[in-house]
């Protein structure tokens, strides 16, 4: 009986202790800046290296480049870049490689979809996921 | 007259009590049970073999996944073996980070088998207790590596991030905290009486059982064999902390729950001493080629993971990637004892017994 007592002298002193769980989604989770969240992608940093494409251990990056149109310039730019966030398992590696840093993390977390082909991102969404940038990459 | 029979009964692949998705076969006489048959590979994806066909950087993020509740451990132990065949050496700073890491993710781990182990036997209070705890542990882990479970923080020479400005003393001020906190589990579980009765004398087994069935971690020392390879063989840079191997003689569920408890308390020692020792500054990645290619050979290196040894073999033809990589995983072997421990309990000891033994299922399937 008197564990039972002393459990319960424990659990009266914590009644007040402070709460650890959070409000979401009510209030947005407060996440550190390093955290790997959904990418965003710079299409006028990139340079089509593939860098990135080659490092991802899921391959659900494809990506196609064309001749840069300016003729003054050398170099490709990028025509398509598409993440299958069906099997990306949000690593950091291609932010990793990147020697341009075209492609950054957020700290954006939400993917739940209605549909599953909703889950492959193109260009333009990745380009428009411009919220909570991770400064330090 | 009364006629009895043999039932047969499956618990899981989806039963709460089996942490993940596990299947017992149990044939039962009344209450009693008279053979279990482990069923596993539910959550097999072939981490081995995915590994094959990818580089030894890519494979860090899959073991992750394996032993989800101390990803770090896992990690390491991959950029250990290949930091052994390359012979490459890590700086001192990286690894007082991997350690403290590793003995910050062991806690969270063992957490993770105080809670659970006692909501599966019927007691809710201490599972929000240790969830909550553990809070603070995947905090400071979050804002180390960027991820709550699947941390991916290690690299081959090193780690992928230096300790952000101010978590050192993050650490330091919580290793008197979490020390509190484990007196109130001792208030709360270990002088409870209905606990003390459950735990005590079910699922015994002997040391020489526990060698014939290759047990490791707490499971082994629970019988009184005094083997940890932190100490046994010592890997990083364990030799520079003092701290103690818990065993205890009896080898019951009451043994291994007090082996893990005050191995939280050793863990906390080693937190600690390296956040005493810590180098104030330096790099955290060594000198590593672009693309890594052992030589042609092979390496097993093991290391002590909370479920226990947990080993990487390595056979390299000298490409980028592995000919063969086979992870040791404890969890598999420790699951081994099962049917044995199982036979001739009764039915209400069975979640007991397999809870004490402290299975990850993303491990024993790989």
């Amino acid at each position: 009986m008197i564990g039972l007592a002393k459990g319960l002298k424990h659990t009266l002193k914590n009644m007040g202790k402070e709460k650890m769980s959070y409000s979401y989604p009510d209030e947005a989770i407060p996440l550190p800046d390093r955290f790997r969240g959904i990418q965003k992608f710079y299409p006028e940093k990139c340079i089509v290296c593939n860098q990135c494409a080659n490092i991802c251990p899921t391959d659900c990056i494809t990506l196609t480049g064309k001749k840069n149109p300016d003729p003054e310039r050398k170099g490709r730019i990028i025509e398509t870049f598409d993440i299958n966030f069906e099997i990306c398992i949000l690593c950091d590696f291609c932010t990793e490689v990147c020697p341009t840093n075209a492609i950054v993390m957020t700290n954006n977390f939400e993917l739940a979809e209605y549909s599953r082909d909703e889950l492959y991102k193109d260009l333009q969404w990745l380009d428009e996921n411009d919220t909570n940038i991770r400064k330090e990459n | 007259m009364i006629r009895t029979e043999e039932m047969l009964l499956n618990v899981g692949p989806q039963h709460p009590s089996t942490h993940g998705v596990f299947r017992l076969i149990l044939k039962i006489d009344g209450e009693i049970i008279k053979e279990a048959t482990p069923v596993i590979g539910y959550l097999h994806r072939g981490t081995e073999k995915i590994a094959e066909d990818l580089q030894y950087t890519q494979i860090i993020p899959y073991t992750d996944r394996m032993d989800y509740l101390s990803a770090m451990t896992n990690n390491y132990v991959l950029c250990h073996a290949v930091e052994t065949m390359i012979e490459l050496e890590v700086p001192e700073r990286a690894e007082y980070l991997r350690v403290l890491a590793m003995e910050l993710g062991r806690i969270a781990s063992h957490l993770v088998w105080y809670g659970t182990y006692l909501l599966d036997i019927g007691a809710t209070s201490p599972f929000l207790y240790a969830f909550r705890d553990r809070e603070h542990i995947i905090n400071l882990l979050n804002e180390l590596s960027g991820g709550r479970l699947t941390f991916n923080y290690m690299r081959i020479g090193g780690v992928k991030w230096d300790a952000p400005e101010g978590w050192i003393e993050k650490v330091k001020n919580f290793v008197p905290y979490m020390r509190e906190q484990i007196e109130g589990y001792h208030e709360l579980v270990t002088g409870n009486e209905i606990f003390k009765e459950r735990a005590k004398g079910i699922g015994t087994y002997t040391k020489e059982d526990a060698i014939a069935h290759s047990l490791s971690g707490a499971n082994l020392r629970c019988t009184g064999v005094n083997y940890d390879i932190r100490k046994v063989e010592p890997y990083s840079i364990y030799d520079r902390f003092d701290f103690q191997v818990v065993t205890r003689e009896e080898g019951d569920a009451w043994a291994r729950y007090e082996c893990r408890m005050q191995e939280m308390e050793e863990s906390l020692k080693i937190v600690e001493q390296a956040v005493e020792q810590f180098p104030e500054s330096g790099p955290v990645l060594g000198k590593v080629p672009r693309i890594i290619r052992p030589p042609k050979g092979e390496a097993y290196v093991r290391i002590e993971s909370p479920r226990g040894e947990i080993g990487c073999y390595i056979a390299s033809d000298g490409k980028k990637e592995p000919y063969r990589l086979k992870f040791r995983r404890p969890s598999f072997y420790n699951l081994q004892i099962l049917p044995k421990l199982l036979k001739g309990e009764n039915m209400a000891n069975l979640v007991a017994i397999l809870g004490g033994v402290d299975i990850v299922l993303g491990e024993v399937d790989g």
